[in-house]
């Protein structure tokens, strides 16, 4: 009797997380339809959380990405030197179809989902951001390799990959996530760097495991309370 | 921002061990995770800090975050929490904090010596700057020497200038370069409404149906507003924009519709869209009969193309009746002869303007205003609003866009101009006093007379009328029209040129003395964008070698001339104190302006600040805390209505004929900003683009039998010059038209320009005058 009970008890809380999981599935993916805001408000003290908006955006091409074969010329070294400094937009690193094409007509042709490119024996690189469509107003090519005037810049350098709490836990996001919420659209799908590329596209839910890093994070002190921090 | 900082990073930093402690403690329920083993969580970034500035370029005013990271600025990105971008930049603005490292920085102060600019100190260059500026007061008298600032001032920087020349020196020997690209828009908005800057916001953007978009290439001008457009339109039904112009751009290829005109002719288009809206009844009654009187000018202006030009506008009244009779020149069918616009765009945009259940909002630049009948431009386009009811509200909103970071916050507000006061102009009795007041000045100091506007400055000069002038953070050596007079006037014997800048530029090579100064974020300062918006930047990084900011320059050399007591601030303190000193200028509902403390914290701040409260949009009792009765209150003029002028169609000063058969227009491109002394310094931008170019049309290109790349020679009245031609490339120029962007001082296109100007507001036309291409 107890034995029954207690089962229909765990039945029925089984029951209730998994609905509940089912609704922050779709909640969140509704939640990616939303247009790009930030839970912050003008003037507010404090940071908000980074967006969740596009967070979960080609998902359905996760089980692609998984059977998709390697074959990305991109690695991290190229990723890198193709940004002015960490976290900086992309240079376009290719000849242009056309100096007046506004995003839809012209980069998104290729950039919006990717694929293989005869042109440039490549395959394309995905935009985390599609909804922005005037895409030459952040990414510009480069026509020559020489400067006007050196440069005394240090750039923020990027962070080594890798980066987890202990052995074998799950590494954390080292770059911002503003405009980059869509996880799959570089760590995925055969134009990633293999470094930086996800063994498992199909979990979708990148964000469960894989928290971003805050660069400014010190250790947790409790504000009061009877047993402070330092007990 | 030390409070605003600490709260913020002290809760990024909590939420952060927060959710690492979550996630352990998930793993290993019970157990306490140790600081030792807290210490070992992975930095992402590294150690840095993000502090936020408004962008160092155009007039948008994005909020940026700058990652600061052992005393440098290494990294940039947008600033959530700015209403204006909210966290989107454009890709200057992304590699803004290169440009404070370009390797020729100025770190050193130069004075010419027999011929050769040569290092000296500090104290040599600001004690020979003193003595000149106060021996050649003494021999040529007050209006003898003067100061040529800009719209990258920062506020403080822009009032210091203004108490020193007008307050204590006093003269109205003040300038800034925002004549060359703002006072238009200035005209415009005194003659209609009796007070400056838009009654809109940027939040119109999120309401309006209808975007039009006047002679202007948002796509690369202000690339970031006109995503936030691209951005509407993906997320409501209906969403149009309209791309008015005079050759195809970006924008036009983005647009739904994009409509040519040929120069000038926007003043008839305009009229006509009136005409059409009268026609049909699409007028607002109960609005114009309420709110707006009709008033007429003066006609046949002239171009202001010889020295010493005089012009006062006298304003007299009118009827509807009578405007509509004027109107009667502008038929669309006539109007479509003069413009090339056909009879059915003509109709078609009064129709979006005249659509009672359209919101429709308007933007400009540089085309309405780099315009010889600028004003007029300003005027007619609130004319078309007016006449609908279409303004004040969210969504309906004629909207002048500016070029520069504090156009508006410096120039326009504190009055960096000939004419203009902190609070009122010159020639206003109360507004003296007033001046007079605050800054603690005998009222006999502030001279009532106008004298020299940018152009009649340095034609002065050039005649010697000026003797000593001090250019802070501009570089008009590239940007006057009709450059070699005004090049070879700067360098006659006697006279003496300062230059302020940061990097060598056309201007620096010109200067008897050059004062390294201090950039942007290596001070505290303050900018005003295009929406009212002031927004406040803490000094981040120490200024490179000996540097100082352009406003502590002047106050030394005001200690130096004896004027200490009107500049008793230490270089600690002084951007607080002369915020609190300007304050008052702008006391009361209709332009209050935030203090200082709440500058600092918040992302921005729209003035009127009133009550604690940005108001958004003027005009409107139910957003204008000044605004008085149950609807509009057009306060700004003493009868409380808006203007509504009847301006003509009037041709410009130099048209294509035989001999110099093209149209020359000239302009911006996205990666370079004004005269490139910046961004040519980014690697980025200059490498996305290396040089200027000659835009021309196919059927032109290939009548003179060049492709890209081949090099033309473009010749007008004034100068010539060869540079390569670019075909099929980024713009599209209508047959018969040539496009050269200005920011390259290896091709200086402003030496075949004209100095014709609006009689009005006095503000150049760069956008059109005739040369003639031949392949070179």
């Amino acid at each position: 009797m107890t034995n029954k009970k207690s089962s229909y008890f765990i039945i029925i809380i089984c029951g209730v997380l998994l609905s509940s999981a089912v609704f922050i599935f779709f909640a969140a993916l509704q939640e990616s339809k939303r247009p790009a805001e930030t839970l912050q408000q003008p003037g507010s003290e404090t940071m908000a959380l980074p967006t969740e908006a596009g967070v979960f955006r080609r998902w359905a091409m996760a089980l692609k990405y998984k059977d998709m074969p390697e074959g990305g010329s991109r690695n991290l070294a190229t990723y890198y030197a193709n940004r002015a400094y960490h976290g900086a937009p992309p240079l376009i690193p290719h000849p242009l179809v056309s100096e007046q094409g506004i995003g839809g007509r012209t980069c998104l042709q290729c950039h919006e989902n990717g694929g293989y490119t005869e042109q440039f024996s490549a395959f394309a690189p995905v935009t985390p951001h599609p909804e922005w469509l005037n895409c030459r107003q952040c990414h510009v090519p480069k026509k020559t390799e020489g400067l006007f005037a050196g440069s005394n810049f240090e750039k923020l350098q990027a962070p080594p990959l890798g980066q987890a709490a202990m052995p074998g836990s799950p590494p954390v996001i080292p770059h911002g996530l503003q405009n980059r919420e869509n996880c799959l659209s570089c760590h995925a799908g055969p134009a990633a760097p293999i470094a930086i590329k996800t063994t498992h596209p199909e979990r979708v839910n990148c964000r469960q495991c894989h928290v971003p890093a805050q660069q400014e994070a010190e250790v947790f002190e409790r504000p009061g309370g009877e047993l402070g921090s330092n007990w | 921002m030390s409070t605003n900082t600490l709260d913020r990073r002290s809760f990024i930093k909590k939420m952060a061990a927060l959710s690492a402690m979550a996630a352990a403690a998930t793993m290993f329920p019970g157990i306490v995770f140790p600081n030792e083993q807290e210490r070992g969580l992975p930095q992402g970034d590294g150690n840095i800090a993000w502090k936020k500035s408004p962008c160092r370029f155009c007039g948008v005013g994005c909020g940026l975050l700058i990652g600061v990271q052992n005393g440098k600025a290494v990294a940039v990105k947008g600033d959530p929490a700015s209403s204006v971008n909210k966290g989107l930049c454009c890709v200057k603005g992304y590699h803004s904090v290169l440009a404070l490292y370009g390797k020729d920085r100025l770190t050193r102060p130069l004075i010419r010596r027999n011929g050769k600019l040569e290092p000296a100190s500090m104290k040599e260059a600001l004690d020979l700057v003193a003595s000149k500026m106060k021996d050649t007061i003494a021999k040529h008298g007050k209006d003898s020497v003067a100061i040529y600032g800009s719209g990258q001032w920062t506020i403080p920087d822009g009032y210091v200038a203004s108490k020193l020349m007008k307050g204590v020196i006093g003269t109205n020997n003040l300038e800034a370069n925002a004549r060359l690209c703002m006072s238009s828009a200035v005209t415009g908005f005194m003659t209609s409404f009796g007070m400056d800057e838009p009654m809109g916001c940027y939040e119109d953007i999120d309401h309006a149906g209808v975007f039009v978009t006047w002679g202007n290439n948002m796509a690369e001008m202000h690339p970031v507003l006109f995503s936030r457009m691209l951005d509407q339109r993906l997320r409501r039904k209906g969403v149009l924009i309209i791309d008015f112009a005079t050759r195809t751009t970006r924008s036009s290829t983005a647009s739904d519709r994009s409509i040519l005109f040929k120069p000038q002719t926007d003043l008839a288009v305009a009229n006509a869209i009136c005409h059409e809206i009268l026609k049909n009844n699409w007028h607002n009654r109960g609005f114009l009969q309420k709110h707006c009187v009709f008033k007429k000018g003066k006609t046949n202006i002239g171009y202001g193309l010889e020295d010493n030009f005089k012009f006062t506008d006298e304003p007299k009244d009118m009827t509807l009746a009578e405007f509509k009779a004027f109107l009667e020149d502008y038929t669309p069918e006539k109007v479509s002869k003069l413009s090339g616009v056909s009879v059915k765009d003509i109709k078609y945009l009064a129709s979006l303007y005249g659509d009672p259940n359209k919101k429709v909002m308007s933007l400009w630049c540089m085309g309405p205003n780099q315009h010889t009948r600028g004003t007029w431009m300003n005027n007619v386009i609130y004319n078309i609003h007016l006449l609908t009811g279409k303004i004040s509200t969210p969504g309906n909103s004629p909207f002048s866009l500016t070029g520069q970071p504090s156009a508006c916050g410096t120039v326009r507000e504190v009055g960096t101009l000939t004419h203009a006061l902190p609070y009122g102009t010159v020639d206003n009795e109360h507004a003296r006093e007033k001046a007079a007041k605050i800054w603690g000045v005998p009222v006999g100091n502030i001279s009532p007379k106008p004298t020299y506007h940018t152009v009649e400055m340095f034609r002065a000069l050039d005649r010697g009328d000026v003797k000593f002038i001090w250019i802070q953070t501009t570089n008009p050596m590239v940007t006057m029209p009709k450059l070699k007079r005004y090049r070879d006037g700067a360098k006659k014997e006697g006279r003496f040129v300062v230059v302020s800048d940061v990097y060598p530029t056309p201007t620096t090579d010109v200067a008897d003395v050059v004062l390294p100064a201090a950039m942007w974020i290596e001070r505290e300062g303050m900018f005003g964008n295009s929406e009212r918006r002031t927004q406040h930047f803490e000094k981040m990084l120490q200024p490179q070698g000996e540097a100082k900011s352009d406003a502590w320059q002047m106050i030394e050399v005001a200690r130096r001339m004896g004027y200490e007591k009107y500049f008793p601030w230490t270089e600690e303190n002084h951007v607080e104190k002369i915020w609190e000193e300007y304050y008052k200028f702008h006391e009361g509902d209709k332009h209050g302006i935030a203090p200082y403390e709440v500058l600092k914290k918040e992302p921005g701040v729209q003035w009127p600040y009133v009550n604690g409260k940005s108001t958004k949009w003027r005009y409107h009792v139910k957003y204008d805390p000044a605004a008085k009765g149950d609807s509009f209150d057009f306060y700004g003029k003493p009868d409380g209505k808006a203007w509504i002028w009847a301006r003509p169609y009037e041709a410009p000063p130099e048209s294509p004929d035989k001999e110099y058969p093209f149209w020359l227009n000239t302009g911006r491109v996205l990666e370079h900003w004004h005269t490139g002394s910046l961004t040519r310094r980014v690697s980025v931008l200059h490498q996305a683009v290396p040089h200027s170019y000659a835009e021309l049309h196919p059927t032109d290109a290939s009548r003179l039998g060049v492709k890209t790349g081949d090099k033309v020679k473009l010749t007008s009245r004034r100068g010539s010059l060869v540079l390569p031609a670019s075909v099929n490339e980024r713009g599209l120029p209508t047959p018969g038209q040539v496009f050269v962007p200005f920011f390259d001082e290896g091709l200086l296109i402003n030496e075949l320009t004209l100095d014709a100007f609006c009689p009005i507001s006095r503000q150049p036309d760069y956008k059109k005058c005739a040369v003639r291409v031949e392949k070179a």
